[in-house]
């Protein structure tokens, strides 16, 4: 009798097994085919710049984004006593940087951009995606971007020996690593590198400006995130002569601390950083020396995107 | 004592003869059903099927269309039953700040990464798979999105042409049915309830 029970059971089991295999549903679920085939990781950073720095991100292909960084004036001047909270710890003191830009990306893995960056100072941004974080088909656990960036001061005021074009171009370029280690927090490393066509005559001035730098994003909620970048100078910032024959020794370090807000067609970061500058040449070159937080800025970054290709082709 | 003796060994018989008949017929059962599943569930699979929606309240507006080229899905014949199912992260933008909202905001696609349906073919039958031409049928089942299930029906249009079944089902889905929360500064741009287009093929050789 034991042995019939158990062969019951064992049909039982077997009919149950067939039953199985008629739920549609439950079949495709446990397929690989009905997994993604590249889960690409996405929003690493909610912008393409973490504050001030470039970020992994890069706008979506076939879209054109319009982006503002404005960078008020200092936070507080001990001079200006109590009109500080007139000039509203800097946004109404009259001093700011302002960096518009447009960029484009034709392909997934290319963006085009052209920025004026204040000071007639053009610049022009070259993007690549050269890794995205993914699982699937790939393993990738870091998202790597190189960026290229060319500085034109076309200034008349700006000293040239013999005028020369090219003296008044510098550049950036960064390799940036990112990985989004979970929803709420995502890290990047960039390592940079400066070279001015032109600098003072003088020993510790340098052509060449390399930096180490760290940002990260911890969301706070789904529209809302804490932004912070460190980037440290490793040479040229102590003692350096100046286009005016001066010495000066530059602040090695830049640091910024931001909040990430996005309206859904927006997004908004608001930031307070030790540089004044809105170009990227400029804070991780010639920063100058901040006593105290009060020499500090606040500021603002805006971008919008448009959808310039479709891609997508109604049936 | 002789007679209780084969008075015992009869029983024995009698339960292996039982044991036997027992497992023969159980075999059978099992045979019958493995033949059944085998012979009977003519079944089609596609790997490819074409999801396409346009939230956008103008609809002539494309900057919001967005569109998978990955899901999958299953018929079987015998019973008109339909199964779907299409990874959220599939659906692919025109603006790729959407998208973005879309997975990160909106259908929440890490918690839920699937969108399936599971239901019956209504006036379907496996004759139409046999001749070329249009059929109107329609479809009743239940939907899942975003974790939340919900009855759906809807009309289908089934064409057959050389071999291939081709469904297509336009439906709405609306967002607070599926509790995905739009923001207020949006929610004027998009219509109430979000035309859906399903595009399904099956290659049926």
């Amino acid at each position: 009798m034991k042995r019939i029970a158990l062969l019951s059971l064992a049909s039982l089991f077997f009919a149950g097994s067939t039953f199985a295999q008629d739920d549609l549903l439950a079949d495709l679920k446990s397929e690989d085919s009905a997994k993604i085939k590249e889960n690409i990781t996405i929003a690493t950073f909610k912008s393409t710049r973490i504050i001030n720095m470039q970020s992994v991100e890069m706008t979506g292909a076939g879209n054109l984004q319009f982006m503002i960084i404005h960078h008020f004036g200092s936070l507080w001047d001990d001079k200006e006593g109590g009109s500080n909270f007139g000039r509203l710890f800097g946004i109404n003191s009259g001093v700011a940087n302002t960096y518009m830009s447009f960029d484009y990306t034709p392909v997934r893995w290319l963006n085009l951009g052209i920025g004026f960056a204040g000071f007639s100072t053009l610049e022009g941004t070259a993007k690549f995606k050269i890794l995205r974080q993914q699982s699937g088909v790939h393993n990738y656990p870091v998202s790597v971007v190189w960026v290229s960036q060319a500085n034109f001061n076309s200034s008349k005021s700006f000293e040239s020996p013999n005028d020369l074009y090219w003296n008044r171009l510098s550049y950036v370029h960064q390799l940036l690593i990112a990985r989004k280690f979970s929803n709420k927090f995502s890290l990047q490393f960039i390592p940079s590198m400066i070279h001015r066509n032109i600098v003072a005559y003088g020993i510790e001035n340098a052509h060449n400006i390399y930096s180490l730098g760290i940002g990260g994003r911890i969301k706070l909620r789904e529209k809302t995130a804490l932004t912070f970048e460190y980037s440290r100078q490793l040479n040229m910032y102590e003692n350096v002569i100046d286009k005016t024959g001066e010495i000066v020794s530059y602040s090695p370090n830049l640091f910024s601390f931001g909040y990430d807000w996005d309206t859904g067609g927006h997004i908004f970061q608001f930031f307070l950083t030790n540089s004044l500058f809105a170009t990227n040449v400029a804070q991780l070159s010639v920063n100058p020396v901040k006593d105290n937080i009060g020499q500090w800025s606040l500021g603002f970054n805006l971008n919008r995107s448009y959808s310039v290709k479709h891609k997508v082709k109604t049936q | 004592m002789r007679k209780g003796q084969n008075h015992n060994t009869l029983k024995q018989l009698q339960v292996n003869l039982k044991n036997f008949t027992m497992k023969k017929i159980l075999l059978v059962i099992i045979l019958f059903f493995a033949a059944f599943a085998g012979l009977h569930a003519q079944t089609y699979k596609t790997r490819d099927g074409n999801i396409y929606f346009n939230p956008n309240k103008n609809q002539n507006n494309k900057e919001y269309s967005a569109l998978s080229k990955e899901a999958t899905a299953v018929l079987k014949v015998e019973t008109s039953e339909v199964a779907l199912l299409v990874p959220m992260k599939s659906f692919h933008f025109n603006n790729a700040l959407l998208e973005e909202h879309f997975n990160e905001n909106y259908l929440h696609t890490n918690k839920y990464p699937n969108g399936t349906y599971k239901g019956k073919l209504i006036g379907f039958d496996k004759a139409m798979l046999t001749k070329d031409g249009e059929y109107k049928i329609s479809s009743e089942g239940r939907m899942e999105l975003h974790g939340v299930t919900k009855d759906f029906k809807s009309p289908v249009l089934l064409t057959v042409k050389g071999g291939v079944a081709t469904f297509k089902c336009d439906f709405p889905v609306k967002a607070a049915d599926y509790n995905i929360e739009i923001p207020e500064l949006v929610k004027p741009k998009l219509m109430e309830s979000t035309p859906l287009n399903a595009t399904i093929s099956f290659k049926m050789n």
